[in-house]
């Protein structure tokens, strides 16, 4: 089986910092691998360990993108691609364009994993659109996937309900964080990860007579949020009643 | 919490200015496993809550103890430093877990400078994968500082030796499958490979300590205990030499347990100092806790140093034993310091909370353990006295 | 300039938020905006102009029928902004009609507005860390957060029908289970207890379950407790991947508060933590908290809420 998965290098949110207006500090902010992606890399690796194949890790993003790239390498995919942009200045569509055009460029694949969405920008857009863009069945939100032959069984979880969906192969599936527990890759492997091959295309050079596609993003701003951070402490009894009474007194106790 | 700080990863750019970005990808990926599957239950660790087995075999099975050894016997191959680094890392995710896995590990180092070639082979990959826990048994009930005085012999008889004796204050007795075994021969003191389970091996209770409860420790008694001569580690009456050749590596990697150990009460004190409130504001606005928290960074800062370089001396391949035992003596002493003052920064709840103090009761061991601070100092004073002629 | 808007959601009350931001657009911009549906479902739809959208199959078992039957009838009658419900099949419609039509389109936006060409909006971002400023360029497609809408009521207008023909799918749906409602209804909950990982055991369950009942709200959780632990079926985590909820009242308990988990929760009117580290982000994001152990705390609670009822 050939599996491309794509992989986001995203800003850390847990970490990202604002300036006392609540202007973001973007420039030099941690990045991580998006969370949500590991569990995309997991699910390709058991598939690769159930059906042989490989796995090649498929990225949109600056340089910086390829130690996300590596750690999903390090976690056991077999190489990666990296097209050279930055998805934070682009609009969605753009983004899962170039996605399919690298996807495109190293075809055939049977499977295309996504996470839902990233972890920074959670837009959950880019899946549908890759399957849309690359004309394949697509699945999303899948919490358990089944290969066997040409076609998987996917279930799907719905906010009310739970889905199971056959899907001929190939197709662009997204998966939910609750479909595995991603594997830590070991130190030997993370040593490793760097020999393994990792390419570098242009957007031009895959997607040729680009026009621009700014973001829609206009401005970004930290909520305030405004709590009152009130806090009691002492001994269980006059704390319990300390906190029914602030509560009662916010009318948020049923009478 | 980021175990693999911005402290470290500037201490390998000055050190390794070509590789240092190898090196903090280990480290980074190691401190995110002991973020995750180390830190969190620390506190169980030590109320006895969670066993060690299941942790620790993860650890080392990511790869911990690998980082020194070379490839060929399932090594990383990387610097010592990067090593005493990663050490002082999981001293900071939890000290009881550390010291288990830093005497395995000190076995590890015997076998790879002093077995045979059969030996190495034999024993390195099981080490160093996770699939054997290792334990070095030296110390006795009569003889700690003074191994020479060791009373538990190795007799030849035939193809064997059988090993008579008690072993005491052993880590991992009991749950290790291979004990480096230091016991006298005809010719003086020597080293041998024991495999767990063997009948003439037993071990005593689990000790009650006053910390590093996470780890077991206990006595080990041999009787008529047999192994096969190939078991003999090196040539017969050079075992003190290994002994204190490990135990010299071995007195860096404590100076980064401790370190790490100083570390986290550090870190807890300065964040219990930010929100802690007395006489309207938070105590970290009063000068005697800033004086505390500077003393104590000072003293971290420069402990991390002294097993740095030490370290560097190792690898160089130079007589590096002075600047182990400096590294020790100054890094357990000054942990207890900043362990102390992180008690009294949280006040009545460091004096109440197991999870603050436990770090000053995990600490205290090591001013006496592998090395006490006075034999070290003697060692010191005696090399710099040898110089000055 | 009068602009034309739709409105659309794959369930009726979903829609009926979605016709509520079109009709607020419409207004402004002196436009239209007509509620689009599917199959059989006209009577439940709001607005006084509705249009239904049928084919052979039921279009609404599909996101991709819909989408396909949605892009077909917007081709002909090019609305500016189709609207559509932020869900998760309606984030999938949302983007394939972005790319069936050539529109740009964003998900779970709020506080929409008409502004010039564009559709502006609110989204969160960061897992709700910051709020960005969206702006839209017409035609586009916007995803609407779900909950940030007053639910219209039905009205009796008639709907128009549109015959779509036959809709092919690549994918079958070869099951489909609904998810036990009962309890459990986050979403409209007023009030919500919620368990986190100072929980122990999945026994212990029984003091929050009955601290939920004792004040008439209903039980979530943070991940750990639903995905690792399986202590509770998905439908109780609330957080980024979960359900994002806006009650009354939140009550945090033993949870530490990590971003993904507020995330599900800021628009809580009154949020109130109980946890034995004082230094849990938890306390920053609450208005009110308790620092203790919830083994002695909720006892205590439930002994003086036994008290005040009497």
């Amino acid at each position: 089986m050939r599996i491309a998965v794509c992989v986001k290098h995203a800003v850390d949110e847990t970490e990202l910092k604002t300036d006392s207006a609540g202007n973001p500090q973007l420039k030099g902010a941690a990045t991580k691998i998006s969370t949500f992606d590991k569990n995309a890399v997991e699910e390709a690796l058991r598939l690769k360990a159930s059906h042989s194949g490989e796995v090649v890790i498929v990225t949109v993003g600056t340089p910086e993108a390829k130690k996300s790239m590596k750690e999903a390498l390090a976690m056991g995919a077999d190489r990666g691609v990296l097209v050279n942009a930055d998805p934070m200045s682009m609009e969605t569509r753009r983004t899962s364009e170039l996605l399919a055009a690298a996807i495109r460029k190293g075809a055939p694949y049977d499977l295309v994993l996504c996470a839902e969405g990233s972890s920074d920008n959670y837009s959950c857009l880019v899946p549908p659109m890759l399957g849309e863009q690359l004309g394949l069945p697509y699945v999303g939100y899948a919490r358990k996937i089944e290969v066997s032959g040409q076609s998987a069984r996917v279930e799907r979880a719905l906010e009310d309900s739970v889905e199971v969906i056959e899907a001929p192969l190939p197709a662009v599936v997204s998966v939910v964080s609750e479909i595995n527990e991603p594997r830590y890759p070991t130190l030997i492997q993370i040593m490793q990860a760097g020999k393994k091959p990792m390419e570098e295309v242009s957007p031009e050079a895959i997607l040729p007579g680009l026009t621009a596609a700014p973001s829609f993003v206009r401005g970004m701003k930290a909520q305030a949020m405004a709590r009152k951070r009130v806090v009691f402490e002492g001994p269980p009894d006059e704390t319990a009643k300390k906190l029914l009474d602030a509560l009662a007194s916010e009318g948020v106790l049923p009478r | 919490m980021a175990i693999y700080s911005a402290e470290h990863r500037r201490l390998m750019e000055m050190f390794y200015p070509a590789h240092h970005h190898e090196y903090s990808e280990v480290l980074t990926s190691l401190g995110g496993f002991m973020e995750k599957e180390i830190l969190p239950i620390s506190p169980k660790l030590d109320t006895g809550e969670a066993k060690i087995a299941g942790p620790r075999k993860a650890l080392l099975e990511h790869g911990m103890c690998q980082i020194p050894f070379s490839e060929k016997y399932g090594g990383l191959g990387l610097p010592f430093s990067v090593y005493a680094n990663a050490v002082e890392m999981l001293g900071t995710a939890d000290a009881s877990i550390c010291l288990s896995v830093e005497i395995h590990n000190a076995v590890a180092e015997g076998l790879s400078r002093f077995g045979s070639e059969y030996q190495r082979k034999k024993y390195l990959p099981k080490l160093l994968s996770g699939n054997s826990l290792a334990s070095f048994t030296l110390t006795e009930p009569a003889s700690g500082s003074d191994a020479g005085t060791m009373a538990t012999t190795a007799e030849k008889k035939g193809s064997e030796y059988s090993i008579s004796g008690s072993k005491m204050f052993i880590t991992n007795a009991g749950e290790a499958d291979l004990y480096l075994v230091f016991a006298k021969t005809r010719k003086g003191p020597s080293c041998f490979m024991v495999e767990a389970p063997n009948p003439g091996l037993s071990f005593g209770g689990d000790l009650r300590k006053l910390g590093m409860k996470g780890s077991r420790t206990s006595e080990v008694v041999f009787s008529d205990c047999r192994v096969p001569e190939g078991n003999l580690v090196g040539e017969e009456g050079k075992g003190a030499d290994y002994a204190k050749e490990i135990l010299h590596g071995a007195r860096i990697i404590v100076a980064a347990l401790n370190v790490g150990i100083a570390q986290i009460a550090y870190e807890k004190s300065v964040a219990y100092a930010r929100q802690r409130k007395a006489f309207g504001r938070s105590i970290a606005e009063f000068q005697l806790i800033r004086e505390k928290i500077a003393d104590m960074k000072t003293e971290i800062d420069a402990g991390r140093l002294l097993y740095f370089y030490a370290s560097r001396i190792k690898e160089s391949g130079a007589d590096y034993s002075s600047e182990a035992s400096q590294a020790k003596v100054f890094a357990t002493e000054m942990s207890l310091r900043v362990c102390d003052s992180a008690i009294q920064i949280h006040g009545g709840y460091g004096y109440t909370t197991d999870e603050l103090h436990r770090h000053w009761r995990d600490a205290r061991l090591l001013t006496i353990g592998e090395g006490t601070s006075e034999v070290l100092r003697m060692l010191i004073a005696r090399r710099e006295l040898a110089r000055s002629q | 300039m009068s602009i034309k808007v739709w409105a659309f959601s794959e369930s009726a009350s979903v829609a009926n938020e979605v016709a509520a931001a079109a009709s607020g657009i419409a207004q402004t911009s002196g436009g239209s905006f007509t509620v689009v549906g599917l199959d059989e479902g006209g009577s439940k739809l709001a607005g006084e102009d509705k249009l239904v959208l049928k084919a052979q199959a039921p279009l609404s078992a599909s996101p991709e029928a819909a989408a396909a039957a949605l892009a077909l009838v917007a081709k002909e009658s090019n609305p500016d902004v189709i609207l559509v419900g932020s869900t998760r099949n309606g984030k999938e419609i949302a983007s394939r009609l972005a790319v069936k039509l050539g529109r740009p389109c964003a998900s779970d936006v709020f506080a929409v507005t008409l502004d010039g060409g564009f559709l502006r909006g609110k989204r969160n971002i960061f897992a709700g860390k910051l709020q960005a400023d969206m702006a839209l360029p017409l035609p586009c497609v916007a995803a609407l957060k779900v909950g940030a809408y007053p639910v219209l009521p039905a009205s009796p207008a008639k709907e128009v029908e549109r015959a779509v023909g036959e809709v092919a799918t690549k994918t079958r749906v070869i099951e489909k289970r609904e998810k036990q409602r009962g309890t459990v209804d986050l979403k409209g909950a007023k009030l919500i207890v919620s368990a986190g990982r100072g929980v122990k055991k999945k026994e212990d369950l029984t003091l929050i379950s009955d601290l939920a009942a004792a004040l008439g709200g209903a039980v979530g959780c943070s991940r750990p407790l639903s995905s690792d632990m399986g202590w509770l079926p998905e439908e109780h985590h609330i957080g980024l991947t979960g359900v994002s909820v806006h009650p009354d009242l939140y009550l945090a308990v033993g949870i530490s508060g990590q971003l993904q988990h507020v995330a599900g929760i800021k628009d809580s009117k009154v949020i109130a933590a109980i946890n034995s580290d004082k230094s849990a982000p938890m306390f920053e994001a609450s208005d009110y908290g308790v620092v203790g152990d919830l083994y002695a705390v909720i006892p205590a609670m439930l002994k003086e809420l036994g008290g005040r009822h009497r």
